[in-house]
């Protein structure tokens, strides 16, 4: 009885010295931006595949250009679909809340507002790089184990994000950040409402330019639960985005070969 | 037992609990695992597209004036395929090019002289002379402003028009000729510079000529001589654009902007003035011009013939829903348009025969030069992506409502994208009011078209 107590109470001290140690919410999501986010302005190739009922029906393949901005340190956007055809050339701009979209085909640039970037399964807003610490306040829940998309094991932070500022693509996110590494594994997203809008499991990390990013991100549709979207993200390289790209006038004039 | 219970509490405090997050795991199909890696390279491949747009039309059968004996055809369908690509032709010029060729079939419509058409609707080369300076001569649709309805600043609208299936401003946006022109454009942090000079290659030619089937239409987009100077910037979150243009001998000056108001808000509005005539005067100039109409025609409905600052103004709102639905209401204004006295005199005139055909005339260039013919409008435009949570589908209507008298045309459309390359697509049209109102007085009353679309 007397070496149970004695471990009870060295577990006791153990935890308390942990819980102690513990980075908060905020440190956490900051390490996750800074563990995943180029310290530089860069573009990457983003493939979307979309399964419904289990099969890949839909595909779609994008270009973004990031460059995070010297004032806000909030990242700026610009998309440019590739595929399918029928969305090829279009393009959308996130600049804070200045956000557009143009279609070559009607030459149009169309102001869009924030909840306009969650159109689609996985939506503009999904693939933009955002600074999490910016955009939200988070509070640590607790810790977890949570199986990752690759049914391992992970020792996580369950982290509630609430959005600070109204750039932040949703109103509240929940996030399970793996200890150590601070990588996301698993993300779940809310409307305005309340209501569960999707959940994403990350996962294939992998080194681009320096950092280690989640090579593949598996979105589940929570209202139709027959519907899963998969983000590949490859060609991630440095490249020179000046500011004057992100601006309504300079859409027409975006290159990516 | 004891130590058991107490081994469990040690681990319970020791160990975070092991979480039931997991169970949506099962949802990812086993296909994700095995996909195939993606390609990694892009390439900028254009777009291609083949179309058949099958449509009925259903026409009034009594008019307060009368637009003519002929009914056209109730039926159509339209063959055509369309191309949209940019070459590059070195890092620093690239070559584009928009095209629309179109078979047409219907009652009464001769082949091919008056079936095949193609719509050059743009081909030009762009020089990048320096970083984020541009330099581009061609055929090109350029286009300035925020609204959806009735863009005042749109100054390079008039006379573009190429056939389309929907009726919808944003689809008739999309299918337009571009007009030559020789243009300097100048991005620079927070703003750009734009200088456009699109020269007169042609007398204007009237309206509904029969061109050749590759008559690239020169003439209507190129009948005077015009400029074109804006300037955009950010200012507070507005994004303003100033314009300043120059039709052979009139000034217009322009102004738009736009701002965000909370999460789901957009409001816009746009300007546009200078001296004009009136739409009756303005369209009995040009019938003389082109000949169309003789020389010694007086303006009818007797209107002031006197040119004074006119404006144009479009302001609305634009909202988005949690639902992926989104919807704009906008006032138009156009102070050369008919006012409700202005549309008394349309319709005493055009009451007597001798004078119908004019009054058609009269609507038929404003229609042509896309100007409203109302001085007062009220459009609103509802769109529904994903309706009913159904993946690549899209319902969508608008309304556009003559303020003088409530009549109004819509139409409400749906479309659905059956797979990467296939899109299926139906529009029913209407028109509504009493036969002396703006739309109660057209011809067409309905439209049902059904279209599918290849792209490549």
């Amino acid at each position: 009885m007397k070496n149970v107590l004695i471990g009870f109470v060295v577990a006791v001290v153990l935890t308390a010295a942990a819980h102690a140690a513990e980075p908060t919410g905020q440190e956490i999501i900051a390490s996750v931006d800074a563990g995943r986010n180029p310290g530089q302005s860069f573009r990457v190739v983003d493939n979307l595949t979309e399964y419904v009922g289990g099969q890949p029906r839909n595909s779609m393949q994008l270009v973004i250009f990031a460059t995070q901005n010297k004032a806000t340190h909030q990242y700026n956007n610009l998309i440019r679909y590739v595929l399918p055809s029928r969305d090829a050339g279009k393009m959308v701009l996130f600049n804070g809340s200045n956000m557009w979209f143009y279609d070559p085909s009607s030459k149009a640039s169309v102001r869009i507002s924030p909840q306009q970037r969650l159109l689609g399964q996985a939506s503009n807003g999904d693939v933009a790089t955002v600074n999490l610490a910016k955009d939200y306040t988070a509070k640590l829940l607790g810790e977890e184990k949570l199986l990752d998309a690759d049914k391992q094991t992970r020792d996580c932070w369950h982290l509630e994000l609430k959005a600070a500022t109204d750039e932040a693509v949703y109103s509240r996110v929940e996030y399970w950040v793996e200890k150590g590494t601070y990588h996301q594994i698993k993300g779940k997203f809310f409307s305005d409402s309340g209501r569960l809008l999707k959940i994403a499991y990350y996962h294939k990390f992998m080194p681009m330019l320096g950092r280690q990013v989640p090579a593949e991100t598996i979105v589940i549709d929570s209202v139709n639960q027959n519907l899963v979207t998969t983000m590949a993200v490859s060609d991630m390289r440095a490249q020179d985005v000046p500011e004057s790209w992100f601006q309504r006038d300079f859409l027409p004039r975006l290159k990516i070969d | 037992m004891k130590k058991a219970v107490l081994f469990l509490t040690v681990c319970v405090v020791a160990f975070p609990a092991v979480a039931q997050e997991n169970d949506d795991l099962g949802l990812i199909p086993g296909a994700v695992q095995t996909a195939a890696p993606p390609a990694a390279t892009v390439q900028d491949r254009g777009k291609y597209a083949f179309a058949n747009a099958f449509g009925w039309y259903g026409y009034r059968g009594s008019f307060a004036v009368s637009p003519g004996d002929a009914i056209p055809s109730r039926w159509n369908d339209r063959v055509s395929a369309d191309a949209l690509v940019t070459w590059k032709l070195s890092d620093s010029l690239r070559l584009t090019a928009s095209d629309v060729l179109s078979a047409s079939f219907a009652d009464g419509v001769g082949f091919p002289r008056e079936a095949v058409r193609n719509d050059l609707r743009e081909l030009y080369a762009t020089w990048e002379v320096a970083p984020e300076t541009y330099l581009e001569t061609g055929r090109i649709n350029v286009r300035n402003g925020v609204a959806f309805g009735y863009n005042p600043t749109d100054f390079f609208r008039a006379r573009t028009s190429v056939a389309q299936s929907s009726s919808d401003p944003g689809a008739l946006r999309n299918n337009r000729l571009g007009t030559v022109m020789l243009r300097g454009q100048h991005v620079f942090d927070g703003g750009s510079l734009e200088l456009i000079y699109a020269p007169k290659l042609h007398s204007p030619v009237p309206m509904g000529g029969l061109a050749y089937p590759l008559d690239p239409k020169f003439d209507q987009t190129n009948g005077s001589d015009r400029v074109l100077a804006s300037f955009s910037f950010e200012w507070e979150d507005f994004s303003p654009q100033v314009l300043a243009f120059y039709d052979a001998g009139r000034f217009k000056f322009g102004f738009n902007a736009s701002h965000p108001i909370g999460n789901s808000i957009i409001a816009y509005a746009s300007w546009a003035g200078g001296n004009a005539p009136s739409a009756i005067v303005d369209a009995i100039a040009f019938g003389k011009r082109t000949r169309t109409l003789p020389a010694t025609m007086l303006v009818l409905p007797p209107v002031s013939t006197s040119r004074s600052f006119k404006s144009d103004v479009s302001a609305g709102a634009s909202w988005n829903g949690e639902d992926k639905e989104t919807i704009s209401v906008e006032y138009n204004f156009h102070e050369a348009g008919l006012s409700k006295e202005g549309w008394r005199g349309w319709f005493a005139t055009g009451a007597n025969p001798a004078f119908a055909s004019l009054m058609w005339y009269i609507r038929g260039y404003s229609s042509d030069r896309q100007d409203p013919i109302s001085q007062h409008q009220a459009f609103v435009r509802a769109d529904w992506t994903e309706p009913f949570h159904i993946l690549h589908a899209d319902l969508s209507g608008y309304v556009m409502t003559d303020l003088t008298d409530g009549s109004c045309t819509g139409q409400v459309g749906a479309s659905y994208d059956l797979s990467d390359f296939w899109s299926l697509g139906a529009y029913v049209s209407a028109t509504t009011g009493g036969k002396r109102t703006e739309w109660g007085s057209l011809r067409s009353s309905t439209s049902a078209i059904v279209q599918l679309v290849r792209y490549f």
